[in-house]
Formats: structure tokens, C-alpha cells, sequence
């Protein structure tokens, strides 16, 4: 099983003096994300984040299949995590390992768990046919705080994805091709986003934001909370690590909240652009005459 | 909703009877399995869990998928390895979950993780601690009462820690939607209440407010959160008197069994 090469200890040392003198390797402040980039691809539902080096790629597709027995009124959703051996040596395919576990898990507490997204409407016939919605999240280059890029991109990237529109009529279902009827967006409730503190020193009372790889390599514990714009948590995940003040904590979740607040006004803008990059018209504008001759 | 909690506002007693700060019943027992290193079995209200602890010893064949891989991989510090086993009866209804299920993955690095925190393991370069955990009846605060049992056999096994790690879970009456004001929090959730209402657990080191483990798992408002954790630390020191009674009683008892020595120093400790 290869092993993630470690930083070296002078790397390491270097880190955590600058940390205490509050100079990050970047330039940046404590609290400062480094640029954050989105864009779309050609498809709905492709959103490609980039965070500093780190890279995360999310296509969101949808299909029609049967629906779980247990739970016949409900979509079937599921968020699909894979970290290949591209992003870093020391992942492995078939293979998970604690990062990729611990991600997935997140990112099913903070968009799944939380309800972002209404499964009961992805529901056709009760009991035989649901949409099944897959969210494949693909990390292209890993250069720190995964959650944080990855659940902006799976938010964005089911936001901006459009399924097939679908008409029931005598008991007969019809799905239309985009070229019949416009696809239309998923019912979707709320945005979550994950904020992801990191924390050094010996009580853990210096805390970090959107940490790079060497800075995780070496902080202490960390502590990624999501919320959205409405100020509701949808999930608290500090599993374990060096204890920190309970005060240090609930401030942490204060700039967190303004932190996502900021990241969905992002995303909002970036998805009203694309909304006008694509729109022609609509249906009118493709069947006009009209040229421009 | 499963259940109607409604009644709450009406009496101000929860569903069995208990205020909004009142722990469950808890019942712990430490050296429970005479051959292991350490062990211990604890009760919190009707989720009841056993603990088993072996080492610290030689790192044996790594087993993929089980390690909960804290503390640096055993070079410089000792390897807290956890291993949580569900019981297919500890529940109402019997589901079989395999060993790559990903919340009993969580389960199991979060302890790891939380335990490697205040365990010395830096004594024990190169040696493994394994930290077995089997889960005989969930009644909520799982994760609590894991990280409890699994603080207890650690002392038990003599492995120096800094303090206690002690967990509870806290909530909170209103719903995510619900903005209002007089909304209670809620200590040592079982259940049914955890089922229904937002929940955090928190694990704070022995009795101070450094929070060692904070997970929540539901929506809830952000104000909310602040009478939550503190009725969660508050609910850790109560754990924390009450392990340390579990462990001062056994030491106590140990010493007039003459099944240890009594240590240096200790000539005033009182035996009744």
C-alpha cells in the first residue's frame, strides 16, 4: 500500500513558525480562502472547481430506474466520491482510504442528510419508476481542503443541471428529449457549503481557513462545519484531534456562516452568467425564420 | 414524524420523564474480561456497549480497512487502531452492516482520532493500541457511549492519557424550521429524541471546555448551537464524576482484595 509522502521536518517546523507569527506560506490571511474558480461545461450539470491547486470535477447525471422497496415515494440520490491515483500515489482504486471515506460521508451528511435536494419529486410512478440522480465527483489535482472545492462543485453542479422533462398521461409515462421540451432543474431546497477550519498549536487555538496540503499535513485537528445562507447548520464534523476551546469553536462558526454567505452569493452570480451565456430565446428564438440576412 | 414531542412545552418532561438536563442512568464497569489488557462495559440509559482493549504491543499484520490509522502511523507514536462491531441484535429492526459501511468507518476514525489526542502514545513508538469495540443495544448517544467505554478500558489497560475523554449528546426542542425563542436544549438524547430533534455530540478532555470531538449530524439553526454545546459540555462533566467514581471504586476495591498493591503514597486512602 504506497504511503502519502510526508513533508519534511524542516517543511514541517517552517509551517508551524509562520503559523504562530500569523504568515501563511501563500501571503494569505488566516481566514482567507485562496481564488476560488468555477466553471460549467457544455453539458448541464458539469461544474469544474478550481481552489488554489486544488482541482474537483462534478458531473451530475439522472436516469430512470425502480425505487428502493422500503421507500417507494422517494428519488433515488446518491453522491458518487472517487479519488484516483491521478490526484495523488497514495490513492487507490477499489481501495478507499480514510480521506476518501471521510469525504464521502461528508458530503452525503451536509447535501443529502440536510435535504438540500427534494427526493420525493424525483418521483414518477409511486413504487416503479423514480428518477435517479448520480452525482460523480472526480478530484483532478489535491492540493488541500477537498471538502470545501468538492461541495461547492457538487452544489453547483446540481443546481446548474437540468433533467428531461416527463409527462404522465392514461398511465402512460413519456420522457421528452431536450429537443421536445426544455429540460427542467431539480426541485432543490437549500444550499449547503462546507467550511473547513484547520487548527494548530499546542490547544489548538490557532485556526485556519481553506488549509493547502502542507498546512494539512501538519495542523493538529480540524473541524469542517456547513451551513447555508440562512444561517442553518446542516451538519458540525470535528471527528477527533488536539481538543479546542469550546468559546474558539462557536466563533469559528460565526465566520463560517459569513463564509458561506459569501459562497452562495459566488455561486448564484456564476449560475445567473451561465444562465445568460446559454439563453438564445428559448424554443421561439430556434424555430424563427428570421436570419440574418 | 415518528413521534410527538409536542407534549415537551406542556410539562417540561421529555418522553421518559426526564428534565432538560437530566442524564440518563448511567452504569459502567471497568476489568470486565480478566485475559485482555484492559476492558469495560458501560450502559447510557438502554444503549449498552463493551469495550476490550490489547496493547499497547507490536504492530501485527496490518488488516486493511479496520485501522483507524491516528498517531502517525507507528513510527514516532503508537497506532490507535479502533474496530467497531454493531451487534445485528442491538437494534429494533436487524440490519446487516458490512465491514466497509462508511458510517462505521466514520465511527471508528473519530474515536481513534479523539483517544490518539490525549493518550501518550508517543511512549510507545512502534506498537499498535487496539481498541475493540462491540455495541450490545443502541438506544441513541452511540458515539457517546462508544468513546466512554472506550476512555474507561484505556485507563484500565494503563496506557497514561492526560485526562478522560467523556462524551454526551445535547439537543435541542425546536425543529430546524421553527425560529423560536423559547426552545430548550436538551441533555443525553435517547432514541427516539434523536430520531425527531436536532443533535450534537460532544466529547470534551475530563472536565475543562475543550471540545475534542463535536459532530452533528442534522439541521439546526446556528443560534442554536451555543445553548446546545454548552449543555453538552456541561452534561461531560457529569459523565466525567462518574467514570472516575467507576474507576476510584474498582481501584478501591482492587487495594482490599489485596489483588493489587497498594501504591506509594496512598497510605491515606481511605478503604471502606
Amino acid at each position: 500500500m504506497p504511503r502519502e509522502a510526508e513533508p519534511s521536518l524542516n517543511e514541517k517546523q517552517f509551517v508551524l513558525q509562520a503559523l504562530k507569527e500569523d504568515v501563511r506560506l501563500d501571503g494569505r490571511d488566516l481566514d482567507q480562502y485562496r481564488p476560488l474558480e468555477l466553471t460549467f461545461g457544455d453539458q448541464h450539470g458539469v461544474a469544474e472547481v478550481t481552489l488554489g491547486k486544488t482541482k474537483v470535477l462534478v458531473k451530475t447525471s439522472a436516469e430512470v430506474t425502480v425505487p428502493y422497496p422500503d421507500r417507494p415515494l422517494d428519488g433515488i440520490f446518491t453522491i458518487a466520491t472517487e479519488l484516483s491515483p491521478m490526484t495523488a500515489p497514495s490513492f487507490e482504486v477499489n481501495r478507499p482510504t480514510e480521506t476518501e471515506v471521510l469525504l464521502a460521508r461528508l458530503l452525503e451528511k451536509t447535501v443529502r442528510r440536510s435535504g438540500a435536494l427534494d427526493t420525493e419529486s424525483l418521483c414518477l410512478v409511486a413504487g416503479q419508476k423514480v428518477w435517479s440522480v448520480r452525482v460523480d465527483v472526480h478530484v483532478l489535482s489535491h492540493d488541500g481542503n477537498l471538502t470545501d472545492a468538492a461541495c461547492f462543485a457538487v452544489v453547483a453542479s446540481l443546481r446548474h443541471f437540468r433533467k428531461p422533462d416527463t409527462s404522465m398521461e392514461g398511465g402512460v409515462l413519456t420522457v421528452y428529449t431536450p429537443a421536445e421540451r426544455e429540460p427542467v432543474p431539480l426541485s432543490w431546497l437549500h444550499s449547503p457549503f462546507c467550511i473547513s477550519w484547520s487548527f494548530y498549536g499546542d490547544m489548538g487555538e490557532i485556526a485556519v481557513l481553506d488549509a493547502t496540503w502542507v498546512e494539512e499535513q501538519v495542523r493538529v485537528g480540524s473541524c469542517t462545519i456547513s451551513l447555508n445562507r440562512h444561517g442553518e447548520i446542516c451538519q458540525i464534523a470535528k471527528l477527533g484531534g488536539t481538543p479546542v476551546e469550546a468559546v474558539a469553536l462557536l466563533q469559528c462558526t460565526s465566520v463560517a456562516l459569513a463564509k458561506a454567505k459569501e459562497l452562495s452569493g459566488l455561486l448564484d452570480t456564476k449560475l445567473a452568467e451561465d444562465a445568460k451565456r446559454r439563453d438564445k430565446g428559448g424554443l421561439l428564438a430556434e424555430l424563427s425564420a428570421e436570419n440574418d440576412r | 414524524m415518528p413521534l410527538d414531542t409536542s407534549a415537551y412545552s406542556l410539562a417540561l418532561l421529555r418522553v421518559d420523564g426526564r428534565r432538560w438536563n437530566e442524564l440518563r442512568r448511567v452504569h459502567a464497569q471497568i476489568r470486565t474480561q480478566a485475559a485482555a489488557d484492559g476492558s469495560s462495559y458501560l450502559e447510557m440509559g438502554h444503549t449498552k456497549v463493551m469495550c476490550v482493549v490489547t496493547g499497547p504491543s507490536e504492530p501485527g499484520a496490518r488488516r486493511g480497512g479496520t485501522t483507524g490509522g491516528a498517531g502517525g502511523g507507528g513510527n514516532n507514536a503508537a497506532e490507535v487502531s479502533v474496530t467497531v462491531v454493531v451487534a445485528g441484535f442491538s437494534s429494533v429492526d436487524r440490519k446487516r452492516r458490512g465491514r466497509g459501511d462508511k458510517r462505521n468507518l466514520e465511527l471508528q476514525s473519530t474515536i481513534s482520532n479523539a483517544l490518539a489526542a490525549s493518550l501518550h502514545t508517543h511512549l510507545y513508538p512502534h506498537s499498535t493500541i487496539s481498541i475493540s469495540l462491540h455495541v450490545l443495544s443502541q438506544d441513541g448517544s452511540l458515539l457517546a457511549a462508544l468513546i466512554n467505554a472506550a476512555t474507561l478500558a484505556c485507563v484500565d489497560a494503563g496506557i497514561p492519557m492526560t485526562d478522560y475523554v467523556v462524551a454526551c449528546t445535547a439537543g435541542s426542542t425546536s425543529t430546524y424550521a421553527a425560529n423560536d425563542e423559547d426552545a430548550d436544549p436538551l441533555l443525553d438524547l435517547n432514541h427516539q429524541e434523536e430520531q425527531e430533534l436536532p443533535s450534537l455530540t460532544v466529547a470534551t478532555l475530563g472536565a475543562t471546555d475543550r471540545v475534542a470531538v463535536l459532530v452533528c449530524e442534522s439541521r439546526v439553526q446556528a443560534s442554536r448551537l451555543e445553548g446546545m454545546l454548552a449543555v453538552g459540555v456541561d452534561g461531560c462533566k457529569q459523565v466525567r464524576e462518574i467514570l472516575d467514581r467507576v474507576v476510584r471504586d474498582k481501584g478501591r476495591k482492587m487495594v482490599s482484595e489485596g489483588t493489587v498493591e497498594r501504591g506509594i503514597g496512598l497510605e491515606s486512602m481511605d478503604l471502606d
